[in-house]
């Protein structure tokens, strides 16, 4: 029954998505809508085949997987111990808050100066941006993650006389992290939208670099190819994730 | 009412008459339909015309205002132009050759204001002499720009590949002088006011200049020419307002050739280089006069084959798919 009502969405999703891109390729033939302000998606399968068959799609897709990741990675090593820290100590909160509040507005595009200014125009100039785009976001997401835990069940393990450290073993972290993992899902997405800002500068490769090269020669069916990319591989990392994420969280099925 | 309804179809009829007259005296005496032109611009170079005749009063004396837009690079600025938001502009022949590969319709080419060969070219460090030199160096250059197209070509001439030999990072020129400073590059590609800026620091030298690119040794064309571009709908709608523009841009360019103290006195403004510099700059173009124009754009058109010849090479390069046909994108009716 359940498969049954699975192949029913694919199908409608498939189908759906088919209506789309022949309704789009019909207006772009017709001549509706000039090819510079968007190409017929025909001409952006012709683009893929044309930079797969010398290898640049790629060598761009990976070099913006390796810096989003690298960022990400980075980002949620520090987030999640101290989103949990920051999440289960009233007073740290309270330190900390205004500091977080003057972060999370500001948009990974507003590092670039200063990144540049303190790492120059290296690779870990490209990851900080993405570390700083996704930073106090996934921070936020831990601290109410942590939040989220009934106050009962921390009041009931410590009365049996769980100690800090079992409290935070024991009821914080496994109470916490379904929702940390669904966190760090959605921030994985607003890391890659970094990714442009982190390869406007000094770039040679990349999804990034390759949207900004194809606008510069008026290229759109590049810039809508490397969206495309974008957006695929974000799925794919997901897809990854979802299974890294029963794994890990067995309960959670 | 019979009479009122009379009265009403007489009076329409007479404003109807009286626009459909005025339109055409407009025409006829050669007013601009339209008072204001939006014109998109930057400090380089190509530019200091439209600024000094705006400043100078010159489009005024013409009956027009124009509004000086500033943007970063051509691309943006062709963006804008074929999107409506621009009327005419001046840029980098490169973008224009770009937009034409892209087989968009929406502009025009009608001019070519200058020749430039020493205010761009390639700034190293000290230790490095030549081309060859660049070999597993890291050499900076704003990609789809000339400063690009002139590093592959001198790199092409050195039989140096920038895949292989040495690391070609995309950097936009306001970022050069820091990563020259740091070290973290040791050549970068560029133009004035930077290029100037470059130069004057410690511990760099020119390298090589746009008389280094082969075009320039073949046709005395730089690796990206300045073209005076006009969105087609905007010169087919209001011609007499685009030759009033025309009238008082070459003006301006005379006052550049005739009086470029005067003129230099207004550039900085745009430029923010000192007065020194200014001068410098307005002594190394050569101002290509209105009366010129004709030669170079339509008959005998040295000026389009040379395009053509350039977007050959970008198509060479794997800038660009294919070379447009220049000659189709040239407003032969409003070049002077």
């Amino acid at each position: 029954m359940k498969i049954d009502s699975t192949a029913k969405s694919l199908t409608i999703s498939i189908v759906s998505l088919l209506i789309f891109v022949t309704a789009w390729e019909l207006v772009c033939r017709l001549g509706f809508i000039e090819p510079l302000f968007m190409p017929a998606p025909s001409k952006i399968l012709f683009r893929a085949i044309k930079m797969i068959d010398n290898g640049q799609l790629i060598a761009h897709t990976l070099a913006s997987t390796r810096r989003v990741m690298v960022g990400f990675m980075i980002s949620s090593l520090v987030a999640i111990p101290f989103g949990i820290f920051l999440g289960s100590s009233r007073f740290f909160m309270a330190v900390f808050d205004p500091l977080i509040s003057l972060l999370r507005p500001l948009p990974s595009m507003s590092w670039i100066p200063l990144s540049l200014l303190w790492l120059g125009i290296t690779e870990t100039q490209k990851y900080s941006i993405v570390f700083m785009g996704s930073f106090a976001p996934s921070l936020l997401y831990i601290i109410e993650a942590t939040k989220s835990i009934d106050p009962l069940l921390i009041r009931a393990a410590k009365n049996l006389g769980a100690s800090k450290l079992d409290v935070m073993r024991e009821v914080i972290l496994p109470g916490s992290l379904p929702q940390i993992i669904a966190g760090l899902k959605v921030m994985l997405g607003i890391a890659w939208t970094c990714i442009i800002s982190a390869e406007l500068v000094a770039a040679r490769e990349g999804l990034g670099f390759m949207i900004m090269n194809g606008k510069e020669y008026f290229q759109t069916d590049t810039v809508l190819l490397g969206m495309v990319m974008i957006s695929i591989t974000v799925m794919i990392i997901d897809v990854v994730f979802r299974k890294f994420e029963r794994r890990l969280l067995p309960w959670t099925r | 009412m019979k009479k009122t309804g009379m009265l009403k179809k007489s009076l329409t009829l007479a404003a109807a008459l009286i626009l459909v007259f005025s339109v055409c005296s407009v025409h006829a005496d050669g007013k601009p339909e339209k008072v204001t032109v939006i014109y998109g611009g930057s400090s380089w170079l190509g530019h200091y015309p439209a600024w000094v005749g705006i400043e100078k009063g010159l489009f005024k004396k013409h009956g027009l205002g124009v509004l000086f837009q500033n943007f970063y690079a051509s691309s943006g600025r062709m963006g804008s132009l074929v999107a409506g938001d621009l009327d005419v502009a001046a840029t980098g022949s490169i973008s224009a050759i770009a937009l034409m590969a892209s087989g968009s319709k929406a502009f025009q080419a009608f001019g070519t204001p200058d020749s430039y060969a020493t205010v761009e070219g390639i700034i190293a460090k000290e230790n490095i002499k030549s081309i060859k030199d660049l070999k597993g160096k890291r050499i900076a250059a704003p990609f789809a720009s000339s400063a690009h197209v002139l590093v592959l070509d001198v790199l092409e001439q050195n039989g140096l590949d920038p895949e292989k030999d040495l690391t070609l990072l995309n950097l936009k020129v306001n970022e050069m002088p820091a990563a020259m400073g740091s070290g973290e590059i040791d050549a970068c590609a560029a133009w004035t006011p930077h290029f100037n800026k470059l130069l004057n620091m410690p511990g760099n030298h020119l390298l090589v200049n746009d008389t280094e690119f082969s075009l320039f040794k073949k046709y005395k064309l730089g690796p990206g020419p300045d073209l005076l571009v006009v969105r087609k709908e905007f010169a087919e709608k209001y011609p007499n307002t685009c030759q009033a523009f025309v009238k008082g841009y070459f003006e301006a360019v005379d006052m550049l050739i005739d009086e470029p103290e005067e003129c230099a006195k207004v550039l900085v403004k745009l430029t923010s280089l000192d007065m020194e510099d200014q001068m410098a700059v307005l002594k190394d173009i050569t101002w290509i006069k209105g009366d010129e124009q004709k030669a170079l754009m339509v008959q005998p058109g040295d000026f389009v084959t040379g395009m053509q010849q350039l977007a050959d090479f970008l198509v060479k390069h794997q800038q660009i798919d294919e070379a447009p046909k220049v000659k189709a994108w040239i407003a032969e009716k409003m070049v002077p």
